[in-house]
């Protein structure tokens, strides 16, 4: 019998609990899935276009997307907060360039083609490492600290 | 993961893709080719073949579930140019289903993803979800096991007795975000990740060097209009006793008129704490107890006739290394209809004041120049682009067998056969500090079939 009303008792408080979770969701539209307008190649300035206030849409700060070179250098927390704004031009693959956890070869090869695009470690890389990373080695942690890192473990043993 | 399930996956998530109305597949096939001879090394030849595939197949059954699926496979067709000596290698980099609700921005993940919704950029195989709460409140979470890599070696163990200790104690991983956006003023977020729940401690022979995680994360984005943004992130370590800050890393970008932008950047990393969790701590070592300061900031003028000019500065301070100023600009230019692009840039790393270089060879220079012109045309159905490099170094660098400019060279030639084929070839060539002369060269074959308007863009 208690077995019983405590089975009951769960069974109220669920019930309650995922309704008031269903209340809490917001009713708002979702953002778009894709950018509705072709955006041709380069760097997009998105506060071209959207340029006045950050409070109509899907309250973004458009601005904060520009692609610029420092934007390029340092998205993570843009991408941290609004990945579906950068899913909306871009695919999954497109981050897997270089962030891939694990890649045959490195970003500035495979985009060798495309000159245009930020592609880490352009150049001689090989030695140029020896040097940025006894400046910051934290920078080569982002990506080689727990991945990414076969052909570090061939000499960093 | 094993093997077996690993093909299981694969099989189930491909077979997947026939119910969605909408599948678009792109992949690239490279073919490599270059040759070593080392000194120190014998002679190798090198010719790796890779093949990139990626599917996204959307509308699978409901307008709202999708599949998505990115890996790639390498064979070596004559050395290997993997470092155990095998000829093949692969990799699922992510295959997951999604289901996007038409509300909230609610949205589920299932199978191999990356996220990065908490502290930390992570490769999960589980599921993840998030969804926008009234009041302008976010929340998600992920949850699963964590995508492992190879362990590397600790001064006093074998590799795989390393790896043993690493996979023991990386048993799962979970994080959480919970967001609030004011309407116009940017948002805040409070976030936790737990990667592992066994401790050095709780292994057979209880060992000195934790992997697991366990980090508290505070990020705020502050934008009270649309001409200045703030943002940024503490990330605090709660997994020993000696909880301390990670990293403060804050980033503020004011835009003057509709053609300047002005950012600045202040970042602080301790690696005690930063480093928690590496599979590499030969090299990322926290028991240096060492710490990085870095401030500095860009100015970005879009200029009439799509010149983009570009100057930036960094200042640098690590505690055993010294100072370092970086200091440079950049500057493209596109013609109208953007067949033309051109760029150049050039820094300068001035480390004067370096303290130490290693303990063999003190208060050598890590000072160096780097200088770089590029180029992209686009002719009808031909692309051809050319991209040079040249490093300078100071003459005291120990680490570049008595040279002091290096520099690479690479020219590709495209020939688009149709609207979803491109066919290209790369060579270049390079001086390194290991080979005085170095040419490789690459054909590359990308190809893009289906409906999606978008995929691997």
């Amino acid at each position: 019998m208690a077995r019983k009303t405590a089975l009951k008792v769960f069974a109220a408080v669920l019930g309650l609990g995922v309704l008031m979770a269903c209340s809490l969701i917001s009713p708002e539209a979702s953002f778009a899935r894709t950018h509705p307008q072709e955006l041709g190649a380069g760097r997009p300035v998105c506060s071209e276009c959207h340029t006045t206030d950050v409070s109509k849409g899907a309250l973004k700060p458009y601005a904060a997307f520009d692609h610029t070179v420092g934007f390029v250098k340092d998205h993570r927390f843009q991408a941290n907060q609004d990945n579906n704004t950068c899913a909306s031009c871009h695919a999954q693959s497109f981050c897997s360039d270089c962030h891939g956890g694990k890649a045959p070869m490195k970003p500035a090869i495979r985009l060798s083609d495309r000159p245009d695009r930020a592609a880490p470690h352009r150049g001689e890389y090989m030695t140029l490492h020896r040097i940025e990373g006894k400046m910051d080695p934290s920078s080569c942690f982002k990506c080689h600290g727990r991945a990414n890192n076969d052909k570090c473990q061939a000499c960093h043993r | 993961m094993k093997r077996h399930t690993h093909v299981a996956l694969i099989a189930t998530l491909m077979s997947a893709t026939a119910w969605g109305q909408e599948v678009s597949l792109y992949g690239t096939t490279m073919a490599q080719m270059w040759k070593s001879e080392d000194p120190g090394f014998n002679k190798a030849t090198f010719t790796p073949a890779t093949q990139y595939l990626g599917i996204d197949a959307t509308k699978l059954g409901s307008d709202n579930l999708s599949l998505h699926l990115f890996g790639w496979g390498k064979t070596d067709l004559s050395d290997s140019t993997n470092f155990d000596g095998t000829k093949t290698a692969g990799y699922l980099n992510y295959g997951y289903l999604q289901y996007q609700f038409s509300k909230a921005n609610a949205e589920i993940k299932a199978g191999r993803f990356t996220t990065n919704q908490s502290t930390g950029f992570e490769q999960v195989d589980g599921v993840s979800a998030r969804t926008d709460l009234r009041g302008g409140f976010t929340l998600s979470g992920f949850a699963g096991k964590p995508v492992i890599y190879k362990a590397g070696d600790l001064a006093h163990l074998s590799g795989s007795a390393a790896q043993h200790n690493y996979d023991f104690q990386r048993d799962v991983i979970f994080g959480t975000r919970l967001g609030w956006r004011p309407s116009t003023t940017g948002e805040i977020g409070v976030s936790y990740l737990q990667d592992g729940s066994k401790m050095a401690k709780d292994l057979t022979i209880p060992q000195p060097v934790d992997y697991t995680r366990r980090q508290l994360g505070l990020d705020l984005t502050y934008v009270p209009a649309t001409f200045l943004d703030f943002r940024g992130r503490t990330i605090y370590d709660v997994a020993n006793q000696r909880s301390n800050i990670a990293e403060n890393d804050y980033t503020a970008t004011v835009k003057l008129g509709s053609q300047v932008s002005v950012a600045g950047n202040y970042a602080e990393r301790n690696f005690l704490y930063y480093y928690a969790g590496t599979n590499l701590p030969s090299l990322f070592r926290q028991t240096d107890n060492d710490r990085f300061k870095g401030w500095g900031g860009n100015v970005t003028w879009n200029a009439p006739l799509s010149i983009q000019l570009v100057a930036d500065y960094r200042h640098t301070h690590r505690e055993t290394y010294g100072d370092v100023n970086k200091v440079g600009g950049e500057l493209r230019w596109a013609n109208a209809d953007k067949t033309l692009l051109v760029g150049a840039s050039g820094h300068v790393a001035n480390a004067a004041k370096t303290l130490v270089v290693d303990s063999a060879a003190p208060f050598r220079s890590l000072s160096y120049g780097e200088a770089r012109a590029w180029t992209m045309v686009t002719k009808g159905k031909f692309t051809a682009s050319l991209d040079g490099i040249l490093q300078k170094y100071r003459a005291s660098n120990p680490y570049l067998n008595g040279l002091k400019n290096l520099y690479e060279v690479v020219g590709s030639l495209g020939y688009e056969v149709t609207k979803n084929v491109k066919v290209s070839g790369d060579l270049s060539h390079a001086t390194t500090a290991v080979s005085k002369n170095e040419t490789r060269g690459l054909l590359r074959a990308e190809y893009r079939f289906g409906m999606a308007s978008k995929g691997g863009r």
